[in-house]
């Protein structure tokens, strides 16, 4: 362990190098702002795939890695939907996972709200002709905001988290 | 007798029948099936893992399966209709939610033993996928894995599609495999249209391909130990998988690489390509130093999650989970790779311990490899036309071998069938928790990183 402290001396925060940093500097202090006024310091999101391609969740894993680090923000995400503010849903909706979100959402306490993930949900991509897919419309639940992009970057997340802060307002 | 490998068994209609086609390692085999009365015999009696090929026969075409000791859906879950989407007389452009049909899980029945169901939706940032666990205490003593919850239907939603129209499609099944889907599609591509496959074009493709291999081992080399409660591993690997990813859009303009896979070599600096390169086995030489020298995790990962060579060879298992075993499967094994410094890697033991150290050789092999695949230009010619036939392809992609088929019809596709290495792996996923407690089991997954998406397509 000994030589994990040492580098960790030795490299300093790895934050710090990133060239995109001071944008996202800008981000995060905003959301920082935004979560402690609305959700007391702690916003919890469930993250829910209903038929992605597993490329959205790598971007998801991503936001944990030291350069984003969401949780010094007061971003988690939780194990269960029960302890969940928001539903990050990624994913065509499948015939086969359909009633699984529904579940879900049922289970979430209220005030919960979905946002959605990637050009899945929205179908706006190749598999819209489908015929195995249902879409997140046809769900019929409250979606509060949309973040695009095949898959989105984790800078685009974390944006696009800000504007359904924004959004509560 | 040396039992075959089989890798994949997939049914084809024709205007006067079907067709089962059934590929092993050394041969072909077809059998033709009568449309008015469709009845295949099965295979598992022999080749464990023809049970999901079948079932999703059954369930895509409506062929009935005969003298098979497992008849229940596979993709078809409980309130999905009955129908029988890759007919070419269905033609729907939605369906509707049958009634609730319950599942009957394979289960371990006795005095104490219970169950515990997991999933479809994890707790983690993860794909949707079933666990049945049958229980002793903390033992486990049988696993179900039930999968196709994102079954999206992209067999038949290629189907009358251009094949150069279809790469957005096939590039979005796997993320995770993105380039090494592409790439089987690119080599069909290629012979269908009759154009030679140029070297110095594969060059920049088996570069892109190690790169992506390179993105998932870093992932799941942080990821393993952070399941034994080491997290201080997961915060250094995803550094580094992170670096990489970016630099992979560097190079090829996506972090996943959708539709980096074309008829040119793009442009990249080469000079960036080594630097990089070497900052990141100078690091990864660092994580493993480190990780070797933490007894408590290993004292998880050895002994964890066992699939000896005997197993690993009757279910034919591919990629890392057969390498770790010891089994020399690799599509990687021949003169063009060779020829850049491929060199076969395995382990014996086959514990998570195994596809752990098998994961950080491959590292280190595909980084040399790259620094042999830089500096190629070429540029091939956009093809028009399509030979009409039925073409294959394997590509080994970052989970195991990737084997994909593709008939063209009036230059247009007829039948779109792809096999993950997942679909196998699944299978055999549950012969390594025999000695093993249900605390196991994440840390076991984990080490196997198999995909749910190109499972279920």
């Amino acid at each position: 362990m000994i030589k994990f402290w040492k580098k960790r001396v030795e490299n300093s925060i790895a934050t710090r190098y990133l060239e995109f940093d001071k944008d996202l500097e800008e981000i995060k202090k905003e959301l920082k702002t935004k979560i402690n006024k609305k959700f007391a310091g702690s916003l919890a999101i469930r993250m829910v795939s209903s038929g992605s391609c597993n490329a959205c969740e790598a971007e998801c894993n991503a936001l944990s890695n030291p350069y984003y680090d969401l949780e010094r923000l007061g971003i988690h995400f939780v194990a269960s939907p029960r302890h969940a503010d928001v539903m990050l849903l990624s994913g065509v909706v499948s015939v086969n996972m359909y009633h699984h979100v529904q579940d879900v959402y049922a289970q979430m306490p209220q005030p919960a709200y979905i946002v959605t993930l990637g050009d899945c949900p929205m179908l706006a991509n190749v598999f819209k002709k489908s015929f195995a897919i249902k879409g997140a419309k046809s769900l019929e639940l409250p979606i509060t905001y949309q973040i695009h992009g095949c898959p989105p970057e984790p800078k685009e997340i974390i944006s696009g988290l800000l504007e359904f802060l924004k959004i509560l307002d | 007798m040396k039992q075959q490998r089989l890798i994949a068994r997939f049914a084809i209609e024709n205007s006067d029948n079907f067709e089962v086609i059934t590929i092993f390692d050394d041969e072909i085999k077809t059998v033709e099936i009568d449309k008015k009365n469709p009845i295949l015999e099965s295979i598992s009696s022999k080749y464990t893992t023809a049970t999901w090929f079948e079932r999703k026969i059954h369930d895509d075409f409506g062929i009935n399966i005969i003298n098979s000791y497992d008849n229940r859906p596979l993709v078809h879950h409980e309130r999905f209709p009955k129908i029988f989407p890759l007919r070419k007389d269905f033609k729907e452009k939605k369906i509707e939610f049958s009634q609730y049909t319950p599942y009957k899980y394979e289960t371990v029945k006795g005095d104490g033993v219970f169950e515990v169901a997991v999933g479809p939706i994890h707790a983690g940032i993860i794909e949707p996928g079933h666990f049945q666990f049958s229980q002793e205490g903390e033992r486990m003593l049988h696993l179900e894995v039930r999968h196709f919850y994102t079954y999206r239907g992209i067999e038949k939603t290629l189907e009358g599609q251009k094949l150069l129209d279809s790469q957005m499609t096939i590039e979005r099944i796997s993320g995770n495999e993105s380039i090494a889907y592409q790439l089987a599609l690119f080599d069909i591509i290629m012979q269908a249209s009759g154009i030679k496959y140029d070297d110095e074009l594969k060059k920049y493709h088996c570069l892109l391909l190690e790169i992506e291999r390179i993105i998932h081992h870093l992932t799941d080399i942080g990821f393993i130990p952070n399941d034994a409660g080491f997290g201080a591993a997961l915060s250094f690997a995803s550094q580094l998988s992170e670096d990489t990813r970016i630099f992979l859009k560097e190079i090829c303009g996506h972090r996943f690489g959708f539709g980096s896979i074309g008829f040119e070599v793009k442009e990249y600096d080469e000079k960036k390509v080594i630097d990089f390169l070497n900052t990141l086995e100078e690091k990864v030489k660092w994580f493993e130093d480190w990780i070797t020298d933490i007894p408590s995790l290993w004292a998880r990962f050895d002994t964890t999650g066992t699939l000896n060579k005997q197993k690993a060879r009757k279910y034919g298992v591919v990629g890392v989970v057969a390498r770790a075993s010891g089994k020399q499967v690799d599509r990687r094994d021949n003169d063009f790779y060779k020829k850049h410094g491929f060199v076969l890697q395995n382990e014996k033991v086959g514990d998570v311990g195994s596809r752990f150290k098998l994961r950080i050789k491959e590292i280190y092999n595909s980084i040399a490899m790259i620094r042999n695949f830089t500096g190629s230009t070429c540029r091939v010619q956009k093809p028009k036309d399509f030979q009409d036939g039925e073409y294959m392809s394997f590509v080994e992609s970052s989970i195991g071998e990737l084997f994909m088929f593709i008939k063209i019809k009036d230059g247009l596709i007829e039948r779109f069938y792809v096999r993950d290495p997942s679909f196998i792996n699944w299978q055999a996923l549950y012969l390594m928790m025999e000695k093993d407690i249900i605390a196991d089991f994440p840390l076991i997954n984990k080490s196997c990183d198999l995909s749910y998406a190109g499972n279920d397509l």
